[in-house]
């Protein structure tokens, strides 16, 4: 067998096609390996740092972002909607009709929020920080985030500092009274989490989900970014071909083994599958020494969205709508799921794309597949404050988390790893392993499971390709 | 107006008791006022039914800090603790898990359980001793204030940076494992016991208002790993007499260094001329000045009832009103003809003088928290249960014995409120849920008192009964201990201090609060 590829990508979503490109773009010769057969999603969600637009030149390759607006519209329980636009102006108005009180807030908050989410969006486009770090030019870049956190000034400071553990219930209770409008803000804060609003650090959550969107947004943009990867040359991209084992040879990463027993070789691997999957899933178990092992394992990934996609006869008459009336709807719908139950009633945010309807459901455990019956709870529920929706439907698919786990990715996160204090920044995927590297030389992760995480398209991707360029003995 | 002196410190708690004492071993001529006919505040001994003394709210000792014990000789003022031996956990299926002060009984009890949580036992212990000895310093240290520009700010933050750097990488990364994650994942981690997993849990969610799978509740894990009595990390014990005795003996210390301490004397305000403090004013109208006035009250009792608002930045105030207290936690004091039999170890044996935990598994106590969060009192709540006549006899009339039941969770703000009514249904619940463990417990009781949130803070005047005087969660821990740019015990007042549990590090009987409180008033020239 000829060593016929300088790197095989694991993985053709947006991370691993980021990765791909950026090493093509270097001179590698890259394969990416895909195991679904079908064309690449239409859609993305998730914030796509400027870096990688740039490196990449996506806007002209027919990047286009969809920044809904409004970007929520929450039905409000005696009917009518709450809609939240990226206008302040607009949506204090739309906010004032509910509480006067909220309304004068509204300005303060989302300038407040964006300025500590900014932040986080610095610390999300380099490498995590190496709060160990001996080496000048680490404690350099040390000192310049340092100094970045002090630039917030002392009232962005205290927000930074304070609302990271909080409960992003306990943060809108300190500034709203309105029930809708603290649920529709609380939704980003235990998306994809399995948490509810008032469990600590879910303030985390809430502005992870603000990075990138301007003040008042607090959703993440959609945008056609697999499609535009998809299309972009230099790289070449095997549909239908799973991996089943990485292979080691005298500690490093040689190449890997498809499902059809096909091998391949290459000098790198690097893998966009979930890290407890690649390293746990793919390894022949004797090559990690087992605190490492256990690290992995450790790494909390309990999948709780679902997704429900239904097509319709005609465009629907909204552009997003959530159903969650208040926080304690939410957080009831989380004790569901932390005893091991399908949410009876869950909280649900459905964004229309032409006749196209992708709803978003929380809580469902990766332990119960039981697609039509959540199906039929999401319709109905819906259909409570869409007339006529029922009877527009031509078609519905489920995804849930079982579906997920059983395409390989581990108990069905979609971010590969939940977002919680502990499993960020310089602990993501596992404490000490932060650089994208692996014990197994050769082997790097390059998917959502590492800095900066979910929700952020081709950020990890972009930063594991420059670590692997930056390294001179690669 | 008689007599002017040195310093007033405003309440006779514990942590008001060491400030008076420090101050006055610093040659200050102190006075100590008490709204309550006793010393103590929530460490008072009660004799509430004839013969029958209890340790009415705070119930074990652990936390005192060794420096007070020392500088204050506390043991030759009559301080004696006698230690708690165990911790027994009784299941639903009629076993039990106990965890002993013996190290070896411990294991083989883990052994019975799952000779691979055994196997685990012994390095959790150990990471918990690491973890512990790297926190310690930080209960004892000024928390510097990160916004501040000045010199002795941005020396402390680098002295704190430099601590949790020289912990090495292995504890640093489990340090900010157990800052951030809630304490089931963390023992998740480690140990597959659920009852064990329950247990430990439970003391990560004392005080708070969180769940075992709620993030941040790992942190007070190991807040309460952190005890440490006679040199022994992590043990804890009964101050012989009651948790009052505490407050007797560090009250004796004070009055040694010449504080004068005068109960029945509430205060109603501080005087302030010129955003300077200058004294009291009690209740009966007097008028007493001073140089330093420093308050151990909670910080919303300090700042919104005793200062006038517009003595205070609207920035501040606004910070103040934020710093939340939600008390979670009810007490049951239990007059006992005879003891208890427990089905899962019946008659007497040593169990019995240790602690008894109703955590039969975590999704009980989980469960437990789901109440609460909406307003109501656990139908089956998490207790911790001592009988600590066991082990001081002159607590109960002999042959009877008072028992201890620390239960969670009961929240502060009720469904329709806390009625006389709703405190008799929150005591039937606790005494149904230990009547599962323990059959005999009806026809042992002869008097029974409970306590809601509601009752702590009316006797104590802890804000919503929180036993910590403002919640132990991560944001307002350290230097946002009770508000940012005011964590170092001073206040916007000059002349004017904090010196109670809702200061850094805060709640249990630790008296680090105190004790910084008395060294910045005389670092300032008090």
């Amino acid at each position: 067998m000829s060593l016929s590829y300088d790197a095989i990508v694991i993985g053709a979503g947006t991370n691993g096609l980021v990765t791909a490109h950026l090493l093509a773009r270097a001179g590698r010769k890259v394969l990416v390996l895909e195991q679904a057969t079908g064309e690449p999603a239409s859609r993305d969600i998730g914030w796509i740092p400027p870096q990688v637009i740039a490196d990449l030149s996506l806007t002209k390759a027919g990047l286009t972002i969809d920044t809904a607006d409004p970007w929520a519209a929450i039905a409000l329980e005696g009917g009518g909607r709450l809609e939240l636009s990226s206008n302040l102006q607009r949506t204090a108005e739309a906010i004032g009709r509910l509480s006067a009180r909220d309304a004068a807030k509204w300005p303060e908050f989302c300038a407040r929020m964006h300025k500590v989410a900014s932040v986080l969006s610095a610390l999300y486009s380099q490498p995590a920080p190496d709060v160990e770090t001996t080496e000048p030019g680490e404690l350099l870049r040390l000192g310049l985030l340092g100094l970045k956190v002090k630039g917030l000034g002392r009232q962005g400071m205290i927000d930074l500092l304070r609302l990271l553990p909080m409960s992003v219930a306990d943060l809108l209770d300190e500034w709203f009274e309105n029930d809708a409008l603290k649920a529709v803000l609380g939704i980003a804060g235990v998306m994809h989490l399995r948490q509810g609003p008032r469990s600590g650090a879910t303030a985390f959550n809430f502005l992870h989900h603000h990075v990138g969107s301007p003040p008042g947004v607090f959703r993440l943009p959609a945008s056609n970014l697999s499609h535009v990867l998809a299309g972009l040359p230099g790289v070449e991209v095997r549909r239908g071909a799973q991996v089943t084992r990485i292979r080691v040879a005298q500690g490093r990463a040689n190449g890997v083994v498809l499902k059809n027993g096909d091998e391949l070789a290459a000098s790198l691997v690097l893998s966009s599958a979930d890290p407890r999957a690649t390293l746990l899933g793919m390894l022949e178990p004797g090559w990690l020494d087992p605190g490492f092992v256990r690290a992995v394992g450790n790494i909390k990934c309990r999948g709780v969205a679902a997704q429900v996609s239904l097509t319709l006869a005609a465009e629907p008459s909204f552009k997003t709508l959530s159903v969650a009336p208040s926080l304690n709807y939410i957080e009831r719908a989380y004790d569901d799921v932390k005893y091991g139950r399908v949410s009876a009633n869950p909280w649900l945010e459905a964004r229309a794309n032409g006749r196209q309807v992708d709803v978003h459901v929380q809580y469902v455990p990766h332990t119960i597949s039981d697609g039509k019956a959540l199906g039929d709870v999401v319709v109905q529920k819906l259909c409570e404050h869409v007339p006529g929706l029922r009877e527009s439907i031509t078609a519905r698919f489920v995804l849930t988390p079982a579906d997920l786990a059983a395409q390989g990715l581990t108990e069905g996160q979609r971010y590969h790893g939940e977002l919680t204090l502990d499993q960020i920044l310089f602990m993501r995927p596992v404490a000490g392993w932060t650089r994208y590297r692996t014990p197994i030389g050769g082997l790097y992760l390059c998917g959502a499971g590492t800095h900066p995480g979910g929700g952020i398209a081709g950020g990890a991707g972009r930063l594991a390709a420059r670590q692997i360029l930056n390294d001179p003995r690669l | 107006m008689a007599t002017t002196y040195d310093a007033i410190v405003i309440g006779g708690g514990h942590n008001g008791l060491v400030t008076a004492a420090y101050l006055g071993r610093a040659g200050r001529k102190v006075l100590v006022l008490e709204r309550r006919e006793r010393l103590g505040g929530a460490a008072v001994t009660e004799e509430i039914f004839p013969g029958f003394k209890f340790s009415m709210f705070s119930y074990v000792v652990s936390l005192l800090r060794p420096e007070i014990i020392r500088d204050l000789d506390l043991p030759g003022h009559g301080l004696h603790i006698l230690p708690l031996e165990s911790t027994v956990t009784p299941m639903v299926n009629g076993d039990y898990f106990g965890a002993w002060s013996d190290h070896d009984q411990t294991r083989a009890e883990l052994m019975r359980h799952s000779p691979k949580d055994a196997e685990a036992y012994d390095e959790y212990g150990r990471l918990m001793y690491h973890m512990a000895h790297a926190v310690r310093p930080i209960l004892g240290m000024v928390p510097p204030d990160p916004t501040s520009m000045s010199p002795r700010d941005l020396m402390g933050l680098l002295k704190v940076g430099k601590h949790f750097r020289g912990l090495g990488a292995e504890q640093f990364h489990a340090l900010h494992k157990l800052m951030t994650m809630s304490s089931a994942d963390f023992l998740d981690e480690w140990f597959e016991t659920d009852v064990l997993k329950a247990t430990k849990s439970a003391s990560g969610i004392i005080g708070t208002f969180l769940g075992p799978r709620s993030p941040g509740t790992a942190y007070v894990l190991l807040h309460h790993y952190m005890g440490e009595l006679d040199g022994v990390f992590r043990a804890w014990g009964f101050a012989k007499g009651g948790t009052g005795s505490v407050s007797e003996t560090i009250g004796a210390a004070a009055r040694r260094f010449g504080a004068e301490i005068r109960a029945s004397a509430p205060v109603t305000r501080v005087l302030v001329k010129n955003g300077r403090a200058i004294g009291v004013v009690l209740e009966n109208g007097d008028e007493i000045r001073a140089r330093t006035v420093l308050s151990s009250l909670d910080p919303h009792r300090t700042f919104l009832q005793l200062v006038e608002a517009k003595e205070l930045p609207d920035d501040f105030l606004g910070d103040i009103k934020r710093f939340t207290f939600r008390g979670s936690s009810g007490k049951v004091n239990l007059a006992l003809g005879a003891l208890p039999n427990f089905t899962c170890l019946p008659g007497f044996g040593p169990h019995l003088r240790g602690a008894m935990s109703i955590s039969p598994s975590l999704e009980y106590v989980e469960r437990a928290y789901d109440d609460a969060k909406y307003d109501e009192f656990s139908r089956e709540p998490y207790m911790d249960i001592v009988i600590p006549s066991l082990i001081d006899p002159g607590m109960a009339p002999p042959g009877k014995h008072v028992m201890s039941i620390f239960v969670q969770y009961a929240p502060y703000h009720l469904n329709g409120g806390w009625t006389d009514a709703k405190r008799e249904a929150f005591g039937d619940a606790v005494i149904n849920a230990l009547e599962r463990f323990a059959p005999n417990i009806r026809s042992c009781i002869e008097h029974r008192q409970v306590l809601t949130p509601l009752d702590i803070e009316r006797i104590t005047g802890l804000t919503e009964g929180n036993i910590f005087a403002g919640e132990l969660s991560l944001n307002q821990l350290f230097f946002l201990r009770p508000a940012p740019g005011y964590a170092q015990y001073r206040t916007p007042l000059a002349g004017f201090y904090q010196c109670g549990s809702g200061t850094h590090p805060g709640g249990g009987i630790m008296g680090a609060s105190g004790r910084l409180a008395a060294l910045a008033a005389l670092k300032d020239g008090a």
